[in-house]
């Protein structure tokens, strides 16, 4: 099967790979994985608290080009966006972006997946903090 | 054409080769009645019978003999008597993949690209830690054995959720035994 020229470019050079402290309160993460085909995808976020706003993502993938590819290519659209704007990131805009073909759609899904989870473990862990705060 | 799909629909692939409904088996009965089975259904014996009857004789054959294949090999056994259950053991999304078996894959594989792409050195560090997984591959198997005697013994939904569990898992252990051999495999 033949890659679009977008997902050979992302797989050859793959944006903000690497990881954060999962231990800092600004960071969230996301673990998701695909059974069937064996992949794993990490992706990260640190979001500015006073803000809102993604300052940076990173991700780490094991699996196939699409699957790396998109979460290459989710780190990139996360840059900058609001956490809100990050939630309203759905797997057929990065289907359209890397002309994914329908066999590899489930790749696309993961990686929303995967932004969902890091944003969940970001506010989770904003609302433990903030209760502490308050606690105090 | 209705009446025959309406027969195979109802007839499980255990009904089909005529054995009890368990999840370990004696595979030495399941190929004897899959040889008798097969017998009674050879084409050859209808070869003189009408038309819908050498179909249905095909068709009987045929199926016995996906019937067999998969009730013959354990993990597909599972996952067929899994998705009999109602279990959706094609497209799972990560929700059903417990985050500790995420997080180990994933410490698994970064070990993995640690040694890979090296030179001569990285070869005895990936034989060895292909026998890791190999020895976690034969870990699974023999929990599989032991969720098998338990839903046999008493057909709880728990034990078949622990099962597909096991079999994402086992799933993953042998993709990272593929990537070991990729790297082990002489360069073409």
């Amino acid at each position: 099967m033949a890659y679009s020229n977008k997902v050979l470019d992302h797989y050859n050079h793959p944006r903000n790979v690497g990881s954060l402290d999962k231990n800092d309160p600004n960071v969230g993460t996301g673990m998701v994985g695909a059974p069937e085909c064996g992949d794993v995808m990490k992706l990260q976020v640190r979001v500015n608290p006073e803000t809102g706003i993604i300052e940076e993502a990173k991700f780490k993938t094991f699996g196939c080009g699409s699957a790396i590819a998109s979460s290459s290519l989710a780190t990139e659209w996360l840059h900058g966006k609001s956490v809100d704007e990050a939630l309203a990131i759905k797997n057929t805009d990065i289907v359209n972006e890397l002309s994914l073909p329908p066999v590899k759609i489930h790749c696309s899904v993961l990686a929303e997946d995967a932004i969902k989870a890091a944003i969940a473990d970001y506010k989770k862990k904003a609302g433990t903090k903030s209760d502490s705060v308050a606690a105090q | 054409m209705w009446l025959r799909n309406f027969i195979f629909s109802v007839n499980g692939y255990y009904e089909l080769l005529g054995i009890e409904r368990k999840l370990s088996l004696d595979v030495a009965e399941l190929q004897q009645r899959f040889y008798e089975r097969s017998r009674e259904w050879h084409p050859d014996k209808f070869a003189r019978k009408s038309e819908a009857e050498r179909q249905q004789a095909l068709d009987m054959s045929s199926q016995l003999n996906d019937a067999y294949r998969t009730l013959r090999d354990p993990v597909k056994r599972a996952q067929y008597v899994l998705s009999e259950e109602g279990f959706d053991v094609g497209e799972q999304r990560s929700r059903d993949v417990p985050p500790e078996l995420l997080e180990e894959v994933f410490e698994l594989n970064m070990a993995l690209e640690e040694l890979r792409g090296g030179d001569e050195t990285a070869k005895e560090p990936l034989e060895a830690a292909r026998s890791n997984f190999e020895r976690m591959l034969e870990e699974v198997d023999l929990e599989m054995g032991k969720l098998f005697a338990a839903w046999d013994a008493m057909p709880a939904r728990e034990t078949l959720a622990e099962l597909r569990g096991l079999l994402n898992r086992r799933k993953y252990i042998q993709n990272l035994i593929q990537e070991v051999d990729k790297e082990l495999a002489p360069a073409a």
